[in-house]
């Protein structure tokens, strides 16, 4: 048995599929290619395949983990091209890696238990530039002692619940880009905002809880429909990939 | 209008975006050269399903690999998606390449169901087409239409340029071609970087062009001339190229014929994602009632081989987890023993699972559903049709009492608790007691349920499902008057009494739409002007319980002054010229009325590998089944 972190983007049209839809897609490319997934024991038993945390959909990615367990060994430079020769438009492997016999021995340290945080760029067209400098509006937005914002519970799906986010946004920056369209001749004014937010079983913050108190702050009237948002990298806990 | 950059704001909105981003793994994208000739291969209904009907794989692929033609889909938006493309001005467009259907050569929507037709009509409209067929001009692309529901192809021929009627692989890319090489020698001198869309040709010029090929009925070429009584007298003909009737396209040979290994894989999860091979076309048991019996004559047998061959480069190329066969009866391939047994070590081998729909219940189908589906025991399914042997005689469904309490008794004894049984209620010659045959069988199973494990039985349910008969064309039930919607509703109340016992659940099909598909199943042009009426009261997805509304069909009845009575409750003569009497099945007029005689006698006709019926098919092509087991 052998265990492998592959890392790829996610782009395009490709990125309105759902995460259920990816776990799907990279089962079925395994199996095209021939590369045989160790498989759970039990009544049930479904292929060794965790993605480190799910992407939302309309997200595009540009660094996402995804954790195999194969049946037998594999070249990393096999595996890297058998897999992307066979992957729909929009889906890129960037690298596999192996994880070195030491952590593999260690089954709770899966890649989805090490995810503390994530880098997002949230895209944000505006109708004119702003009066006030993004950064400066950023750092008034994280001077804030508390953010709250309404949350839906996970158990009682239609209860909402007042949380704090403040604390789960680990950082965030601003820039203006008034970048030509090149379809429509138009200057498209936007903020671009990177974001580092919380993520994984210890807090885990949505940018899309964060969008809305951002907006509201900024005074920014842009449709949910209009905003583009990229998940940069996942950030592991430090031991995750050293052995130990 | 960029449709890309528009469609990245609405898939944002709407509910499941993969139904309309394309792109999935095995599709195909062509570059827009001068000589291509691009068509839209359309399905009126959502991704979901479209996607699960194999005949769309077939086509896509048997067009696209031609070099110099180009299929790309189209599906019905759901309505979330169409609210927003109408009040953003976004065109239907298909998803391969995002183009407006306009744009197209042409256009071609599968009739799978007659509820569907007014998704065609609204599909038009949302690509900006017009909908009459003779408010199209030149520049818009030619409409066609296909599949089952094109053996009666009337009730569309205001709408449509062409209809393809018969086995479409072969027929449609001819068809294509025809169009192509039209529209290519009407290129002048200085045309050579013209596009085959932009070659001005005129629609009456193709439409000649096609007419003659076999499988094709341009309804623009008949007219119908309607006596006092509303039938019709006669079609005149419009132009002297066209066939007086026109034959089915038949594929002569299954194993040669081309059928898909590298078929699109969804992104999401639809009605049937997996593999799928079809094992045989038609079927031999002449149930009298049963359209797909009939017009898929004769039946044409895949070999083992090539079967096993297909599943496993399909398992392949596509990363499926699950493979099935389709045909219409999955036992009666004359192999069936051996190649469900060897498909079992393959998918065992592939960690794949093995889906054997259809099956006949005997002895060897157990041992199959016992290795296949081990502790998952899924629902068991009959189809008895009928509640006595009289009525199941008189319909010819060759399945005895025995037969069904047989296998009942072994489902229950191997573990099985959930049965089903399918009827049908308003069949040709039945009474109310083969309604009390229906209750009669359901008590029966669920007493020896109790017989064979004791005591109350333990959680056991039987499920009688009953539908609506409704009479097709070119059956032997044809001339059939369907009951109307107030004698099914005092059937239907028959059964519900009839049918509380204990551990039976009890469903029936709507009323409604049953009338509506008879309508259309045996309607003629005339019936098009319901069609559109509907369409323009708001109609779509009528095959959706949800969306369908009664009201606005009573309105556009009204509206037109059809009758349903006319077209659903009348009992039709021998004499008469039916609607789709222009289309040549291959079954002759004369078995149809012989297997029907034969009805009201209540005598069976037998299963035509015993011993050729007489059908008619082999006046046109050999039937390589018939009389194949003669001597058994």
């Amino acid at each position: 048995m052998s265990k492998y972190i592959i890392t790829f983007t996610k782009n395009g049209y490709i990125k309105y599929t759902s995460h259920l839809d990816m776990v799907r897609l990279f089962e079925r490319v395994f199996k095209r290619a021939d590369i045989r997934l160790a498989y759970s024991h039990g009544f049930n038993p479904h292929p060794k395949m965790v993605f480190a945390q799910p992407l939302s959909l309309g997200y595009t990615a540009e660094a996402e983990l995804l954790e195999i367990e194969t049946k037998e060994f594999y070249e990393t430079g096999e595996l890297l091209k058998e897999i992307s020769e066979r992957m729909p438009l929009g889906i890129g492997i960037t690298s596999v890696e192996q994880l070195p016999d030491t952590v593999m021995n260690q089954a709770i340290h899966t890649v989805a238990s090490l995810v503390e945080a994530a880098d997002f760029t949230i895209e944000i067209p505006v109708p004119a530039p702003l009066s006030r400098d993004v950064t400066e509006l950023c750092e008034a937005f994280m001077a804030q002692s508390s953010i709250l914002v309404m949350k839906k519970q996970k158990k009682k799906k239609y209860e909402m619940k007042e949380v704090d986010i403040r604390p789960l946004i680990l950082a965030i920056e601003g820039f203006e880009d008034f970048a030509r369209n090149l379809d429509t001749g138009e200057v498209d004014n936007k903020i671009i905002l990177k974001t580092k937010l919380a993520q994984g079983s210890h807090g885990n913050l949505s940018p899309e809880l964060l969008i809305p108190p951002f907006l509201a702050f900024a005074g920014i009237e842009t449709e949910r429909s209009d905003i583009e948002i990229c998940r940069n990298r996942l950030i592991l806990a430090d031991f995750a990939l050293t052995p130990i | 209008m960029n449709i890309n950059r528009e469609l990245d704001r609405l898939l944002k909105l709407v509910e499941k975006p993969a139904r309309y981003i394309g792109a999935e793994v095995n599709s195909i994208t062509k570059d827009v050269t001068g000589d291509l000739l691009r068509f839209g291969f359309a399905f009126p209904d959502t991704y979901e399903i479209g996607m699960s009907y194999m005949g769309l794989q077939i086509l896509y692929n048997v067009i696209n690999s031609r070099e110099n033609l180009f299929c790309e889909r189209v599906f019905a938006p759901a309505s979330d998606m169409e609210e927003l493309m109408r009040e953003r001005g976004v065109p239907l467009f298909t998803l391969e390449t995002k183009t407006p259907l306009k744009e197209l050569d042409a256009v071609g929507f599968t009739l799978q169901y007659e509820m569907s037709f007014t998704n065609i009509l609204n599909m038009l409209e949302l690509a900006g087409i017009p909908l009459l067929a003779s408010e199209r001009t030149d520049e818009d692309p030619l409409i066609i239409v296909g599949g089952p529901c094109a053996y009666n192809p009337e009730p569309l021929a205001d709408f449509v340029d062409i209809v393809c009627v018969g086995d479409g692989e072969e027929m449609l890319p001819e068809l294509l071609e025809k169009i192509r090489e039209a529209k290519k020698s009407a290129k002048g001198a200085g045309d050579a970087a013209k596009t085959v869309k932009d070659t001005k040709v005129s629609k009456k010029t193709l439409l000649e062009a096609v007419s003659g090929l076999r499988g094709i009925y341009v309804p623009s070429f008949y007219n119908p001339v309607y006596g006092d009584d509303g039938t019709i007298v006669k079609y005149e003909k419009l132009f002297d190229g066209a066939p007086d009737r026109v034959l089915r396209a038949i594929v002569k040979d299954l194993n040669s014929a081309q059928f898909p290994v590298d078929t699109i894989v969804p992104f999401i999860d639809i009605v049937h994602d997996r593999a799928v091979v079809e094992t045989f076309r038609g079927c031999t048991r002449g149930c009298r009632f049963c359209q797909a019996g009939m017009i898929y004559r004769p039946v044409r047998e895949r070999s083992e081989e090539r079967i096993l061959e297909l599943a496993k480069a399909q398992l392949k190329s596509t990363g499926h987890e699950e493979l099935s066969i389709l045909s219409l009866s999955t036992s009666d391939y004359s192999k069936f023993e051996s190649l469900a047994t060897r498909m079992m070590q393959d998918c065992a081998a592939q960690n794949v699972s093995l889906s054997l729909p259809s099956l006949r219940l005997d002895s060897f189908s157990f041992r199959v559903l016992e290795e296949i589906q081990k502790y998952k025991k899924s629902g068991l399914t009959f189809a008895p049709e009928a509640g006595t042997q009289r009525l199941r005689d008189i319909i010819n469904k060759g399945v005895t009492e025995k037969d069904i309490y047989d296998s009942t008794r072994q489902a229950i004894e191997l573990g099985w608790n959930n049965i089903k049984l399918y009827f049908m209620c308003g069949l040709p010659g039945e009474t109310y007691e083969d309604l009390d045959g229906i209750a009669e069988i359901a008590r029966n199973i669920v007493e020896m349920n109790r017989e064979i494990k004791g005591g109350k039985g333990g959680r056991f349910n039987v499920t009688v499902s009953v539908s609506n008969f409704v009479p097709k064309s070119n059956t032997p039930f044809q001339w059939f008057a369907q009951n109307t919607q107030e004698e099914f509703t005092k059937k239907h109340e028959y059964l519900t009494e009839k049918l509380r016992i204990k551990n039976v659940t009890f469903n029936y099909h709507e009323t409604d739409t049953s009338m509506l598909e008879a309508v259309f199943a045996r309607g003629d042009r005339r019936t098009g002007k319901l069609l559109l009426r509907a369409h323009e009261l708001g109609c779509k997805f009528d095959a959706w319980g949800e969306t369908f509304k009664y009201e606005r069909w009573q309105q556009a009845f009204a509206d037109t002054g059809i009758s349903a009575d006319f077209y659903a409750h009348r009992q039709r003569s021998y004499d008469e010229v039916l609607p789709w009497e222009i289309i040549d099945s291959g079954i002759s007029k004369e078995f149809l009325m012989s297997e029907n005689e034969k009805a009201t006698r209540g005598e069976t006709t037998k299963d035509c590998r015993k011993g050729c019926a007489g059908c008619g098919i082999n006046r046109y092509t050999n039937c390589p089944m018939g009389g194949v087991l003669a001597n058994e």
